[in-house]
């Protein structure tokens, strides 16, 4: 169980990385196009969709190495007990949220779909397609909340957080 | 009744943010409940396509590779060399390298738009070699965060285009505008530095040996591959191959090649860099996916329109008008970000500014200057989000030791007001 | 007691948006207050493309946009656009009402109800030098910003490059973009007379915005407050029509004042471009289908 999450953090992660190197291509083939006298319609509303494939998917693992940031001056003054329990706040919180959200993700999705939503833009596509990602990635991020919660409920690790101090010097 | 729940938004704002949530979360989750309570709209579908009409722009495009810039940067030798280059001029300057986080700032915003990708790129850059070299956290960290939001001021700058859109004045003019006061706030950021230097000597590590011109000279060949990276993504803007969003791309191009030639481009640095930028991108993606829903959820609930159109009611003089408005954007700016603050608020706030004979353009400029400060205040300020994900510091630690950088802010407010043509002569004398 | 939002992404200060905001006021005067309708100008609530979705899936009351900006839907909302079909104010109040109980249609499809459409000023030709044969086109760099756009600057053998508005200003002064069709309105609002010297009226199309309100939330109200708003409509839309032809003049007086050279397109232009228009009008008929043939036909006959 906990290898098949773990690989889905990866998978998502992976897919995140490739968003981000393809709207860095297809920033680069707009640039070439222009000055090539090619004409390849839609690419701004690509690399738009690439960026949000970047942000949507890498939520989990950004979550996971405790890149989201927050405020924990006050978690961190508290005694271990209350600490614990605020966490158990935070991550609950964090695992409606999630949902919420991915909900309303796939619901966005579902009916650009079934009113045959497409861009405006000169791509024309289909809106649910890129929104795909979105959903893929809200998803993922509710798996790493409950992921959270779960581990903090048997006292397992979750974060792989890198100390602040190595953090601030490396 | 307004007032009242402009109150209760920042105190639950607070409240859950304090207790450890995750700040785009907290934002989220704020703007749920207030349109929840103030409003009759369906709010989930609301959330869902601003927040994608939002992350899916063209124009958002240019900050996660200018953060992967950054990311490529810090894992080559560019970096180092800036500093090499550098610290042999600024040796009898007091504050000495401090001053790179200036510099490098204004020079960096030449190039981008945004405030929150200059702080990334040159806080990746700059704060573990000032940490290296033993400057004292405070003011390593507090330079960045003011020097930083120079990316505003600088051109090109996304907030000018927000405004002069909203503001109907010429966007190229705005832009020129922008010149001077962005190198007298520069000035003013490096004056800081110099006086605190001068106050706390033994505070800042002792100079280097000294050197001859000639050494200084020859130690600026350090600086080249900086300055051809500059040469050639300012080059593409100003040649026109590419638009300044598309200059991000050939930054991280550049960064690659320079990286590839002097052999610190190896597989595993590239997709360490590569996560790195994704991670990042994606902490400030959530918090500005949050941040525009609660725009929304503000737009909805018609808050910020309230509040400019109660400051428009007052009937004050100019400057107690321009005071009233630092005060009203500082307290904006304690929740929204800088566009969401111009795009609320400026069509109704714009007939009142106008009618106190405020020159739109000094408006402009003024606007910018108030939204940089917004940009350093608690709880929501990208510039520090950004540098808690680069130091891990607290948010409190962050606001306070960025609040004197926030007081010459107020300066340079005052010294526009009191002196325009610092603003006004050059777009004046455009052509 | 009802309360609307209409988001627009113009800006307040341009006269569509005037129009709506008047519109507003005349509803709320009409009714006395009790049908409310707060404008949120300049895309302060939903961004453009997001408007239409927003009033269909009931997230706000009514909205604003551009109509053409669905064509990629529909090729019939963007019969407004078909380039030099309709080059004046009669021809495209002609067309507009040959059309419009086909875009009636389709927006009630979509659960939407048409209050007011009203047309921009005519898209017309800005550039950086002047352009007085067709072959002053070739390999120049003509903005582009839909499928539409692509194929003018293809057919006029230009290089379509695509530029966002925002960036459309920086993109003339360093040469990346050195023609493009817009109206006066734009080119005094984005103050392109900064960049560029000569302006052709060639009035290529005159593109509608709409205004509409979701269907559910219209039948909700009492007959009383429907035939109010319904002519606060009416009236909106003959002020919309008359502003945008007093404007259009105004602007064009404007764009001469700030220096530009304000003429109309060649006889050699001016043919070349109705080309290009009879092979879009071909290309708009194939994808409208017999709907379209039919609506074009209705025009031509008037
Ligand atoms: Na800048
Ligand atoms: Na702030």
């Amino acid at each position: 169980m906990n290898k098949l999450v773990n690989n889905i953090y990866k998978m998502l992660m992976l897919g995140a990385c490739l968003s981000m190197v393809s709207a860095f291509g297809i920033i680069l083939l707009g640039i070439a196009a222009r000055e090539f006298v090619w004409d390849i319609p839609g690419l701004d509303a690509y690399a738009g969709y690439a960026i949000a494939g970047t942000l949507f998917l890498a939520l989990p693992s950004t979550l996971r190495q405790g890149d989201h940031i927050r405020v924990s001056m006050v978690l961190q003054k508290l005694s271990p007990r209350a600490q614990s329990i605020l966490e158990y706040w935070c991550l609950g919180a964090g695992t409606v949220l999630s949902s919420y959200f991915a909900w309303y993700a796939i619901r966005m999705a579902w009916i650009s779909y079934t009113f045959h939503d497409v861009s405006p833009a000169a791509d024309a596509s289909p809106l649910w397609i890129p929104q795909i990602l979105m959903v893929l990635g809200s998803l993922g991020f509710v798996v790493a909340f409950a992921d959270a919660f779960i581990s903090h409920v048997l006292g397992r690790p979750f974060f792989q957080v890198q100390d602040g101090e190595a953090a601030r010097t490396e | 009744m307004d007032i009242w729940i402009a109150g209760a938004l920042i105190v639950t704002l607070f409240v859950v943010l304090g207790s450890g949530l995750w700040i785009g979360l907290s934002l989220l989750g704020v703007a749920i409940i207030a349109m929840e309570l103030f409003t009759q709209r369906p709010v989930g579908d609301a959330m869902s396509l601003t927040i994608w009409g939002t992350t899916s722009s063209w124009t958002l495009t240019a900050l996660p590779l200018f953060l992967w810039m950054g990311e490529i940067l810090f894992r080559s030798k560019l970096s180092d060399g800036l500093f090499k280059g550098l610290a042999p001029w600024l040796n009898h300057l007091p504050g000495r390298v401090l001053h790179v986080n200036v510099v490098g700032s204004a020079i960096f915003a030449v190039v981008s738009g945004s405030s929150a990708a200059t702080c990334a790129t040159i806080g990746k850059i700059a704060l573990p070699e000032l940490k290296k070299r033993g400057y004292p956290d405070n003011m390593a960290i507090g330079t960045l965060a003011g020097a930083s939001t120079l990316g505003l001021l600088i051109p090109p700058s996304i907030i000018m285009i927000v405004y002069g859109v909203a503001a109907n004045v010429s966007i190229a003019k705005l832009f020129v505008a922008g010149v001077i006061p962005g190198i007298v706030l520069a000035c003013l950021f490096s004056g800081y530095i110099v006086i605190w230097s001068l106050l706390n000597k033994d505070k800042i590590p002792a100079p280097d040996a000294p050197t001859s011109f000639a050494q200084k000279l020859y130690a600026s060949r350090h600086l080249i591959p900086v300055v051809s990276l500059i040469a050639l993504v300012l080059g593409s803007i100003y040649s026109g191959i590419a638009t300044a969003t598309e200059a991000a791309a050939l930054g991280v191009g550049g960064s690659l090649l320079l990286s590839l030639i002097e052999r610190t481009l190896t597989w595993a640095s590239f997709k360490s860099g590569l996560q790195a930028a994704c991670r990042v991108y994606c902490m400030i993606g959530l918090i500005l996916a949050g941040a525009a829903f609660l725009t929304l959820a503000m737009g909805f609930i018609g808050l910020p329109r309230h509040l400019a159109e109660y400051v428009g009611s007052l009937a004050l003089s100019p400057f107690m008008l321009m005071v009233l408005l630092v005060g009203f954007f500082i307290v904006l700016g304690c929740f929204l970000d800088g566009i969401s603050m111009v795009v609320l608020t400026m069509s109704v706030l714009l007939p009142t500014v106008e009618a106190a004979g405020f020159d739109l353009i000094w408006f402009g400029i003024f606007i910018v200057i108030v939204v940089e400060m917004a940009q350093i205040t608690p709880p929501v300020g990208f510039n520090l989000f950004v540098l808690q994900g680069l130091t891990k510091r607290q948010l409190s630690y962050l606001g306070w030791v960025a609040f004197p950088f926030f007081m010459v802010m107020v300066l340079m407010v005052l010294l526009t007001y009191f002196v325009p043509d610092v603003v006004l002569w050059l777009p004046r004398n455009m052509r | 007691q009802a309360n609307w939002d209409l988001p627009t992404g113009y800006a307040s200060n341009t006269f569509q948006t005037e129009n709506v905001q008047q519109f507003a006021d005349d509803v709320a005067k009409a009714t006395g207050g009790k049908l409310k309708i707060t404008v949120h100008s300049g895309a302060s609530l939903y961004k453009m493309p997001e408007i239409k979705r927003a009033v269909q899936t009931g997230q706000t009351q009514a909205g604003e946009f551009i109509l053409s900006g669905l064509s990629n839907e529909n090729p019939l909302f963007g019969i407004d656009s078909i380039p030099f079909l309709a080059t004046s104010y009669d021809q495209a109040q002609k067309l507009y009402t040959a059309a419009k109980p086909a875009t009636e249609k389709l927006l009630a499809d979509q659960g939407m109800k048409l209050l007011f459409s009203v047309p921009w000023p005519g898209q017309s030709l800005y550039s950086v030098k002047p352009i007085t044969t067709m072959d002053d086109f070739k390999g120049t760099k003509m903005r582009a910003y839909n499928p539409a756009t692509t194929k003018i600057a293809q057919l006029a053998k230009a290089q379509p490059v695509t530029i966002q508005l925002a960036e459309l200003g920086q993109a003339l002064a360093t040469g990346a973009a050195e023609n493009f069709l817009t109206s006066s309105a734009s080119g005094m609002d984005s103050k392109l007379y900064e960049q560029t010297k000569y302006f052709y009226i060639v009035n290529a199309w005159l593109p509608r915005n709409a205004t509409v309100v979701n269907k559910k939330v219209f039948e909700a109200l009492d007959k009383t407050t429907q035939d109010a708003v319904l002519a606060a409509a009416k009236a909106a839309e003959a002020r919309g029509w008359a502003a945008s032809r007093s404007k259009d003049a105004a602007y064009v007086k404007d764009l001469t004042k700030n220096g530009m050279t304000v003429a109309q397109p060649t006889e050699a232009v001016r043919a070349g471009l109705s080309k290009i228009g009879d092979t879009m009008i071909q290309d708009w008929l194939k994808s409208a289908g017999s709907e379209g043939k039919t609506i074009i036909d209705a025009y031509k006959k008037m």
